[in-house]
């Protein structure tokens, strides 16, 4: 790769990372607030807020993807090594470039069908938690499964240019 | 069908990542049945449904937090004050303090670089075998697992829908059980380490248990709120995360506020990785069991296992060969749908089930070629990995008689129910 691509890259690269952590911050802080003021009521006031339950439940869909994004960024997503482990230098590229575009092709696709499911949830106008517009939080299913498309693409082109990243 | 199967094994074994391979045989079956593919969508979705997940990333969070603090110190220092007077007992003192924190850090292998990394060298110095000392860490770092509320026994509630309140309390004497076989073994080998380390004193129990006066608390409030019924585990588990937010953080300072995005990622990392594998089961697993794969899978045990006796006798043998090649996680979401049915045909209780398939796991994180702990130890104290399985071979051998224990003795995981 030519030096301006790369630093076109570099800093879409930062900016992502920063969105991700952005996002793990924010979802997982509000979680522990947004449960520990579910207790608090209950145990002490003896009330509930209606929609908090869903809320809740939402926001550990949203922390999966978004922590399923940041996983496949630190190549931490589970996976089987022991066998790529043992390969010689070369064909372990080869296995390597081999399995991030079949990754990169299987997320394409989840992605490509979470747009048609957010579509149909956005024409019929469904809601959630009572009268919340439910497409705005079911988008995170196309925007995940597409970023984790994206850095497998990635990670098989850099496995093929052999450039870390 | 078997060429895919065979096709989709091989990418698992290149490396490809576990939920993509799951969620490729999944389209691929809904494909064939001519099932619109949005299901995926649907089914992943369906993560949003169960309540008791929110559990999984806060109990996560929390571990990461304690083992970033400086309660591993004060853990060691507070059980040698209460033990270290006993001969053999920083063997004790390794195991019961280990089986503590991995219950809650969630045996993801932090232990034993948190806690092992302390008691190592200690063990060292007071005298015992370094090859035992090896063994002992290594195997100390997963054995709390069955102890509440760790995650796997979370896991495993939620994706056998069973109640979490009570796993935790089968949990509670076959983990006991391998805690005692493993100090008694440390006792009896390590009986000519007559000196104590210290002296039965007063005064350090006393400064110690100051000292640790934040943390005390809580394995009394989460266990004490969950058993007694005050809480739900899930409210455990937001009330363990803030408490620990506010102790290490506000109170002892000990972790900046700065530190705080990098350790809620490198959390929600391992998370997002457990959940991306069990938002595309949920769809895998809707899909084998419409197609009848339970079924077709108690046919063919049943042409080789004549009762529960057999059937148990396979499956540990199953769960050993499974726990050597897939981590505890994955094993749950993938194994447990398929086996929950075929082992109700045995009359074999789900708890009790749950409680032998944990167990079993267990031995999986000291069993080569994946096992977590053999690595961890491997590269944490610079040895190989064939020294380090040696040394762990007579704990393993243990903890194997203590699995079949467990497994023929349902009473010892259901007595507590009651």
């Amino acid at each position: 790769m030519n030096a301006p691509q790369a630093r076109w890259l570099q800093t879409a690269e930062r900016w992502g990372r920063w969105v991700e952590n952005a996002l793990l911050f924010f979802l997982l802080s509000g979680l522990i607030l947004l449960a520990s003021t579910q207790i608090l009521l209950r145990n002490v006031f003896s009330m509930g807020l209606p929609w908090s339950d869903g809320a809740v439940r939402l926001m550990v869909l949203w922390l999966a993807l978004a922590g399923g994004i940041a996983a496949s960024r630190d190549r931490k997503q589970i996976a089987i090594d022991v066998v790529t482990r043992l390969l010689p230098g070369r064909i372990k590229r080869v296995t390597a470039v081999i399995a991030h575009l079949f990754t990169a092709t299987v997320t394409g696709l989840l992605a490509w069908h979470s747009v048609r499911f957010v579509y149909d949830s956005y024409s019929f106008g469904d809601t959630l938690l009572g009268d919340w517009t439910a497409w705005i939080l079911q988008v995170i299913l196309p925007i995940g499964f597409a970023a984790i498309s994206y850095r497998y693409l990635l990670q098989a082109l850099q496995e093929l240019v052999g450039s870390e990243p | 069908m078997i060429l895919t199967g065979v096709l989709l094994l091989l990418l698992v074994l290149l490396g490809a990542p576990l939920f993509s391979v799951i969620a490729a045989s999944a389209m691929l079956g809904f494909y064939r049945s001519e099932i619109d593919l949005s299901i995926m969508a649907i089914e992943f979705f369906g993560l949003s449904e169960m309540p008791i997940l929110v559990a999984i990333p806060l109990f996560t969070f929390a571990g990461f937090i304690l083992s970033e603090s400086n309660s591993p110190q004060r853990l060691v220092r507070l059980s040698n004050a209460l033990l270290g007077w006993l001969p053999g007992g920083l063997a004790i003192i390794s195991l019961a303090s280990c089986a503590l924190f991995t219950a809650f850090t969630g045996a993801s292998g932090v232990t034993i670089i948190a806690l092992g990394a302390l008691l190592y060298p200690a063990l060292g110095e007071a005298g015992y075998d370094e090859r035992f000392n090896l063994g002992l860490i290594t195997t100390s770092g997963s054995l709390g697992l069955l102890f509440a509320p760790s995650l796997p026994l979370i896991l495993y509630g939620i994706v056998a829908a069973v109640s979490i309140d009570d796993l935790f309390l089968a949990g509670i004497l076959p983990g006991l059980l391998m805690l005692v076989l493993l100090s008694v073994y440390s006792f009896w080998k390590n009986r000519h380490v007559r000196q104590s380390l210290t002296k039965a004193s007063g005064r350090e129990v006393l400064s110690a248990l100051r000292e640790s006066i934040w943390e005390l608390p809580l394995p009394v409030v989460v266990l004490g709120g969950i058993y007694s019924g005050y809480f739900a585990v899930s409210e455990a588990a937001a009330v363990t995360a803030l408490y620990v937010i506010f102790v290490e953080i506000i109170i002892l300072r000990e972790i900046p506020w700065r530190e705080l995005p990098r350790i809620m990622r490198e959390s929600m990392v391992l998370v997002g990785a457990i959940l991306m594998i069990l938002g595309v089961s949920l769809a895998s697993t809707n899909y084998m069991i419409d197609s009848g794969v339970p079924e077709r899978l108690f046919a063919i045990v049943d042409n080789y296992v004549g009762g529960q006796a057999s059937f148990l006798f396979a499956l540990l043998i199953f769960l050993l060969i499974l726990g050597a090649i897939l981590d505890i996680f994955s094993a749950i979401i993938l194994v447990v749908p398929l086996i929950l049915p075929v082992a109700a045909q045995y009359e074999v209780h789900p708890i009790h089930l749950g409680i032998v398939f944990l167990a079993a796991m267990e031995l999986g994180y000291l069993t080569p070629p994946v096992g977590l702990n053999l690595f961890i130890s491997s590269f944490r104290f610079e040895r190989s990995i064939a020294e380090v399985f040696r040394a762990t071979f007579p704990f393993f051998l243990l903890l194997v008689v203590s699995v079949v224990i467990i497994a023929y003795w349902p009473a010892l995981s259901l007595v507590l129910l009651n």
